[in-house]
């Protein structure tokens, strides 16, 4: 499979504050690639620049080859943009506001209304093409601009937290869509807070922070290689560390100690509660290791506002 | 500047939102210059009997014409422009598509323009209802196309505030101390010549008394003093303020 993007020392800066600090990184064809990343980790802006609407401070970007740049019409016109925010057009209808994207992609009205009629049923929001914005649910509105995004039968799409304050249902039939616009060939860049969210759609991902990109690996193989399998976690105080660290010694697994909490990561969750169980701790919880966890070790603990 | 024919684009989907405010937008585009039509012309101008050697409603109607479309193209470039980048984030969609942002803002002039057309033809309908009208019928044609050059130059100034607007309530600045002086002393409701010296010269450096002098002419028939150079310093004025507020409104769209 072929490369579709590539960035090199690709830097982003709004006057003294730099958004993106020289990253590098690569983006297959027909793949899903993901960027995650606590608030302000410089991912929305690097999204931005791929599809054209954020200028490249200094370094490469290319997409197709062509190097992006906020006049490239050629690169606009293979791309499609699922926004953070919704922006719908609220004076248009349903309808209306994908018609009026199909003629800013210079796509006629014949072509236009089959197109539409297949992406309403694709988004499964057919009975509402002549309803307000204002009468869509968040989760309708989020289908809508999946719809409006696929317009133009993109080459790439670009997800910029497409699920964001959505309720599990509606969350889960975006994942569905998106996974089946994969399968038909498209090329996903995705940003997302959510892990379980990368975990669903992406083959590859990268941590972000501050601008930089931390890690990049497969989901499932992060997860291994900076946690382990398996999580315990302790709630007990403090002062208990020293007792329930010189109980475990002879275990292979890394500890941590965040507020009121506990964690163990190792490979044998099992063994280590049975351990633990003999301490008669209240509060004890074993689960599998996740991205959230390879997430925090990489970004911290600390919030991010 | 990149600019292309999907400027229509950006028009059509104006024209697409305005559908539904159609009826109202209408109305308040008719009444404000009705207002002052009946104020001025009928009750004001009932004591002033004949305005060189013609009814004072003659005199008032394509003054008020020139202002009618130079405050819907300016309000809509304002107001309508500011409410579509930070409220309805209309400019953020548009920008992601091979629509520029420089095509988005000047889509939204000739928006501007084409509602100050609007309240020009309305207001020469309801000029020709109550019996004023121009010295030759081609002249209310010529005057509606001089409307939507008029249009073109104030929408685009009016833009250059919009690129800089923290808020709404900038505009005001604007309306109170552009607009409005520009309304009372560019010789839309009485002639300048009665104005002291100082005043009549400030006068020369309001766009909209060029505006004014000329729609005058076009719908008297009366010749107007120094045509050709009003019509080249609007067009000068016009395409300068055309030209900076595509450059600052992209500063301010694209980061």
């Amino acid at each position: 499979m072929g490369t579709l993007v590539t960035a090199s020392g690709l830097v982003k800066t709004y006057g003294e504050v730099v958004a993106v600090a020289g990253i590098d990184f690569e983006i297959r064809e027909g793949e899903c690639f993901g960027f995650l990343g606590p608030n302000g980790a410089g991912k929305t802006t690097t999204v931005r620049m791929i599809h054209c609407v954020s200028p490249v401070t200094s370094g490469t970007l290319l997409v197709g080859g062509l190097p992006a740049a906020i006049d490239n019409r050629a690169l606009k016109k293979m791309t499609g943009v699922i926004p953070q925010e919704i922006n719908l057009d609220i004076d248009l209808t349903v309808k209306e506001n994908l018609i009026i994207f199909a003629r800013f992609f210079d796509i006629g009205r014949a072509e236009a209304n089959a197109r539409i009629a297949e992406l309403l049923r694709f988004v499964e929001l057919e009975a509402k093409a002549s309803a307000k914005i204002s009468d869509l649910s968040t989760g309708m509105k989020r289908r809508l601009l999946i719809a409006r995004a696929l317009i133009n039968r993109p080459r790439l799409i670009v997800a910029d937290e497409p699920t964001t304050g959505l309720d599990p249902q509606a969350r889960h039939l975006i994942w569905q869509r998106l996974r089946q616009l994969k399968t038909q060939g498209a090329t996903l860049v995705l940003t997302t807070q959510y892990m379980e969210e990368a975990q669903q759609l992406c083959d590859r991902i990268v941590v972000m922070h501050q601008g930089r990109i931390l890690k990049e690996g497969v989901p499932g193989r992060l997860v291994e290689e900076e946690i382990g399998r398996e999580v315990v976690e302790v709630r007990t105080p403090p002062e208990d560390d020293a007792r329930v660290l010189a109980h475990l010694s002879g275990f292979d697994c890394a500890h941590e100690r965040v507020g009121d909490t506990l964690y163990f990561y190792c490979r044998d969750g099992h063994g280590l509660m049975k351990r633990l169980l003999e301490l008669d701790l209240p509060n004890t919880l074993n689960r599998p290791a996740t991205l959230e966890d390879v997430f925090l070790k990489l970004t911290g603990r600390s919030l991010h506002e | 500047m990149s600019l292309s024919y999907r400027i229509a684009y950006v028009f059509l989907r104006n024209l697409y939102s305005y559908k539904r405010f159609i009826v109202p937008t209408f109305l308040v585009s008719l009444v404000e210059p009705l207002f002052y039509l009946i104020t001025f012309g009928v009750g004001m101008g009932a004591y002033m009997g004949a305005f060189g050697g013609q009814p004072y409603l003659n005199f008032l109607v394509p003054g008020v014409l020139a202002s009618a479309a130079m405050m819907a193209a300016s309000f809509e470039c304002l107001y309508g422009t500011y409410v579509k980048i930070v409220h309805e984030k209309v400019y953020d969609s548009l920008v992601a598509t091979p629509v520029s942002a420089d095509e988005a803002v000047a889509g939204d002039i000739a928006w501007g323009s084409f509602r100050g057309l609007i309240s020009g033809t309305l207001m020469m309908v309801v000029a020709l209802a109550m019996g004023v009208a121009p010295a030759a019928p081609w002249r209310a044609v010529l005057l509606l196309v001089f409307m939507v050059f008029v249009g073109i130059l104030f929408g685009s100034l009016a833009m250059i505030v919009t690129s800089v607007a923290p808020s709404f309530d900038f505009f005001s600045y604007y309306t109170e101390l552009a607009i409005t002086p520009m309304l009372f002393f560019s010789g839309v409701f009485f002639p300048l010549d009665k104005f002291p010296p100082w005043m009549r010269t400030l006068a020369e450096f309001l766009p909209l008394t060029h505006a004014v002098r000329i729609s005058r002419g076009l719908f008297t028939g009366e010749p107007v003093s120094g045509l050709g150079w009003r019509l080249a310093v609007l067009a000068v004025i016009a395409a300068a303020a055309f030209t900076v507020s595509i450059r600052m409104m992209r500063k301010r769209l694209i980061k």
